[in-house]
């Protein structure tokens, strides 16, 4: 088994810079342990990402990413043929491909004997890989990292739902590839729209949620060895209760530490009106969101 | 555990969560590796098997806590939750009892003996009941009513529990306690709010300030000179709208190879085809279907919310729209026939809606099902305009739910001044949880706020 155990998911993802909950780790574990993709489901910020690459490092397996979108297809996720060299090849070899017809007879004949070298055209050298193809053809075994899968269209989450029972692609040219290693597949979602049901019977959910403030504070330290444990843990107090305010977009675990490292390098070691004022810009993108914990200061600090 | 695993998951589904049978052998083959006296593990091996998106896990964790807390049978995790003979002596004269005969009866003994499926399929079908009164007399009374019959059975049984303890000879009131409590967690249950978690919806509140003013301004208070304007601002809007979703097409759709383009310009290359051409790849389809109240209630948005749509089925091809009050209209043939002014009017006048009637989303909903579901699928994107006021009839959330199932993405704009959308017979915060996003829309800058904003 990759893990030993749950205690050995937290202890290595945190020896790769990854804080995780026992539930975080439990799913890990459980997916690892039964080859199953795992969905990751949670507010953007809360770690999706960057728990996909925290295993790929302590997996010491390589981190293959589709990154998805409208109007990805199989062309851009799976692979493509890629025609421009093909052409050049065509022109390069073109004496030979005289040679080869100059003896037919018809046209037809001419096209049969081309059609007897295709083989040498739908060859590996001309197929350009793409991510899918990557992870299943890669010789050792990957991590595969889909991220954002409710932005794709639902036509490619149903081949997706294909490629991820079977672990194969058909390529007409070139025969079924069937991958050497199953890779552990990481599948990420904002909820921008709900996941088909197919899809989520193939895999292990997982909800990542904001950190509980212990986490919260443990990654701080990881991420700022210097701080002070009395800070840490105000900031961590405050960032809550601003996330409780109805923003525009709620402060993340990279906010919280980009509010860490401006402090620091502001000398700052008291959250007063005056500290929140001047460092308000790293923790609201939006003046709007800005200006609402501004007004709400005092039910804020205190 | 085996058993123990089908129990749960038949509760489960009881519950309303979709358990494939898939699902429970990955559950089994997954509580293998997990240590059962670590319940943060244990749990969470179970949830990741059987609630699998964040709307689930609420009512997962109400099930959850339920069954392996709260029934503390001798089947749960609490190996002390086992019942006394005292409280098994009771429960068998309840079943004897003739009085107890009812089908919901022996649900609440069997959840008194520690297993609540029939009790929750109970509830389940109380909050998916069609309603089958006549359109004169309409309310949600049936609903309300079926619920009353099973807190009447509740009580009853408690009646029962207190005969069948003073009539023992034990006299042990404690074990009478215990199933009296269990009674009570059973009437929590049925006004319990059971609504999905819907933490991921997308909640716009503030707006920039496109326009000073006019912008500002209400739908209500604007001059007809202003509507006028207005009215142009929209339809250039969607426009813009438009010629965005176009451009994003054309950026992703220069991949398949056009052979015979492509030949036809090698002509210049002595037959070499330098140039390679591909072929356009045809735009994607992208439906919408817009429901707008035209009642009373947002008598001055729905005229503006009507020219939106009129603007967005000029642009799109793929739009229905529907007018409702108490029943779907199908609008979109009049936005086909006459031009933005005239098909407004004709709308707002049309002898198919019923302008007297009270509000009734849950009958728009009913009728929207069994007439027009055929036209949602996974590329559509249902467009809700209304202030959710349905005068205290049965709201019918459900059939909400069943429309975000089959389709994309719901969109709710409401007309009302979000202080009020908790206040009355509003149903806002019923239908909020089944949609993606919710916006307040009773200004101009809010509109064009939703039009820039809206990806299709
Ligand atoms: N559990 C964690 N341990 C350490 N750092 C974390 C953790 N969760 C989030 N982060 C930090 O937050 C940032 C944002 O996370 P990311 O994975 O990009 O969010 P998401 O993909 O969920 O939107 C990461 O770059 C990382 O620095
Ligand atoms: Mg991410």
């Amino acid at each position: 088994m990759e893990f030993e155990s749950i205690d050995d998911v937290m202890k290595r993802l945190e020896k790769a810079g990854y804080i995780a909950s026992r539930e975080i780790a439990t799913v890990v574990f459980l997916a690892a342990a039964g080859n199953k993709p795992i969905l990751v489901e949670g507010p953007a910020g809360s770690g999706k990402t960057e728990l996909a690459r925290a295993l790929s490092t302590c997996m010491n397996r390589k981190k293959i990413r589709l990154q998805c979108y409208e109007g990805l297809d199989e062309a851009k996720a799976l692979y493509e043929w890629e025609y421009a060299k093909q052409l050049l090849y065509t022109q390069m070899i073109k004496e030979k491909i005289n040679d080869l017809i100059s003896e037919a007879d018809t046209i037809a004949d001419a096209v049969e004997r081309i059609a007897d070298q295709e083989d040498a055209f739908f060859s590996e050298r001309f197929l350009l890989a793409r991510p899918l193809l990557q992870a299943i053809s890669a010789d050792d075994p990957t991590v595969l990292l889909i991220d954002e899968i409710d932005k794709a269209d639902p036509e490619f989450e149903a081949f997706l739902l294909e490629l991820l029972s079977e672990f194969q692609v058909s390529i007409p040219e070139l025969g079924i590839r069937k991958a050497k290693h199953i890779p552990m597949v990481v599948l990420t979602s904002n909820n921008y729209r709900d996941m088909s049901d197919a899809l989520k019977r193939r895999c292990i959910h997982l909800y990542i949620d904001y950190p509980e403030p212990a986490l919260e504070a443990k990654i701080i330290r990881m991420k700022l060895p210097g701080i002070e444990q009395r800070l840490a843990d105000k900031m961590i107090v405050v960032i809550n209760r601003i996330r409780e305010l109805d923003l525009k977009k709620r402060p993340c675990i990279s906010e919280t530490i980009d509010w860490a490292h401006a402090l620091a390098v502001l000398r700052i070691d008291e959250i007063t009106r005056e500290a929140m004022s001047d460092t308000i810009n790293v923790i609201c993108k939006y003046r709007s969101d800005a200006d609402m914990v501004k007004a709400s200061m005092d039910r804020i600090l205190h | 555990m085996m058993h123990l695993l089908l129990k749960f998951a038949a509760i489960c589904r009881s519950g309303d969560l979709r358990v494939s049978t898939s699902e429970v052998i990955d559950a089994v083959t997954h509580l293998q590796w997990v240590d059962f006296s670590d319940e943060t593990g244990f749990k969470a091996a179970l949830k990741a098997n059987f609630a699998k998106s964040r709307r689930e896990q609420g009512n997962f964790d109400r099930l959850y806590h339920l069954f392996f807390h709260e029934m503390q049978t001798s089947t749960a995790l609490d190996p002390d939750g086992e019942q006394t003979v005292e409280q098994r002596q009771i429960i068998t004269q309840l079943q004897e009892n003739e009085m107890l005969t009812d089908p919901i009866d022996s649900a609440l003994i069997d959840f008194l003996k520690g297993d609540p499926a029939a009790f929750l399929q109970e509830i389940y079908n109380l909050e998916n009941r069609e309603e089958y009164s006549s359109p004169a007399l309409k309310s949600n009374l049936g609903q309300l009513s079926a619920r009353l019959a099973v807190m009447l059975r509740i009580n009853a049984l408690k009646g029962a529990i207190g005969e069948a303890n003073t009539g023992g000879r034990s006299g042990d009131s404690q074990s009478a306690e215990r199933l009296l409590g269990r009674l009570d967690r059973a009437y929590k249950m049925l006004t319990e709010d059971n609504r999905p978690n819907n933490d991921a919806l997308k909640k716009v509140r503030s707006n920039e300030t496109h326009f000073r003013d006019i912008g500002e301004r209400s739908f209500a208070a604007l001059s007809p000179a202003e509507i006028v304007q207005m009215q142009e601002i929209i339809k250039k809007l969607v426009r813009k709208l438009r010629d965005r979703m176009g451009r994003r097409y054309a950026a992703g759709s220069r991949r398949y190879l056009d052979v015979k383009k492509t030949l036809r310009h090698s002509g210049r290359f002595q037959g070499i085809p330098i140039e390679i051409k591909y072929r356009q790849r045809p735009l994607k389809k992208t439906k919408i279907i817009a429901l707008c109240d035209v009642s009373g209630s947002v008598w001055s948005a729905a005229r503006f919310m009507l020219n939106m749509l009129y603007s967005m089925q000029d642009c799109f091809s793929a739009v229905h729209s529907f007018a409702f009050i108490s029943g779907a209209t199908d609008i979109t043939e009049i936005f086909e026939k006459y031009e933005a002014d005239k098909a407004v009017e004709k709308v707002l006048s049309s002898r198919k809606i019923e302008f007297g009637a009270l509000t009734d989303y849950g009958e728009v909903f009913q009728q929207f099902r069994r007439h027009h579901m055929h036209l949602v699928n996974k590329r559509t994107t249902v467009i809700i305009v209304g202030d959710g006021r349905s005068n205290y009839h049965n709201p019918r959330e459900e059939i909400l739910a069943d429309i975000r199932e089959k389709s994309r993405r719901i969109i709710w704009l409401n007309p009302e001044p979000e202080d009020f959308w908790h206040t009355g017979d509003s149903e806002i915060n019923t239908y909020k949880a089944y949609c993606h996003e919710i916006r307040p829309c009773r200004n101009l800058n809010q509109l064009v706020d939703f039009v820039e904003d809206l990806v299709l």
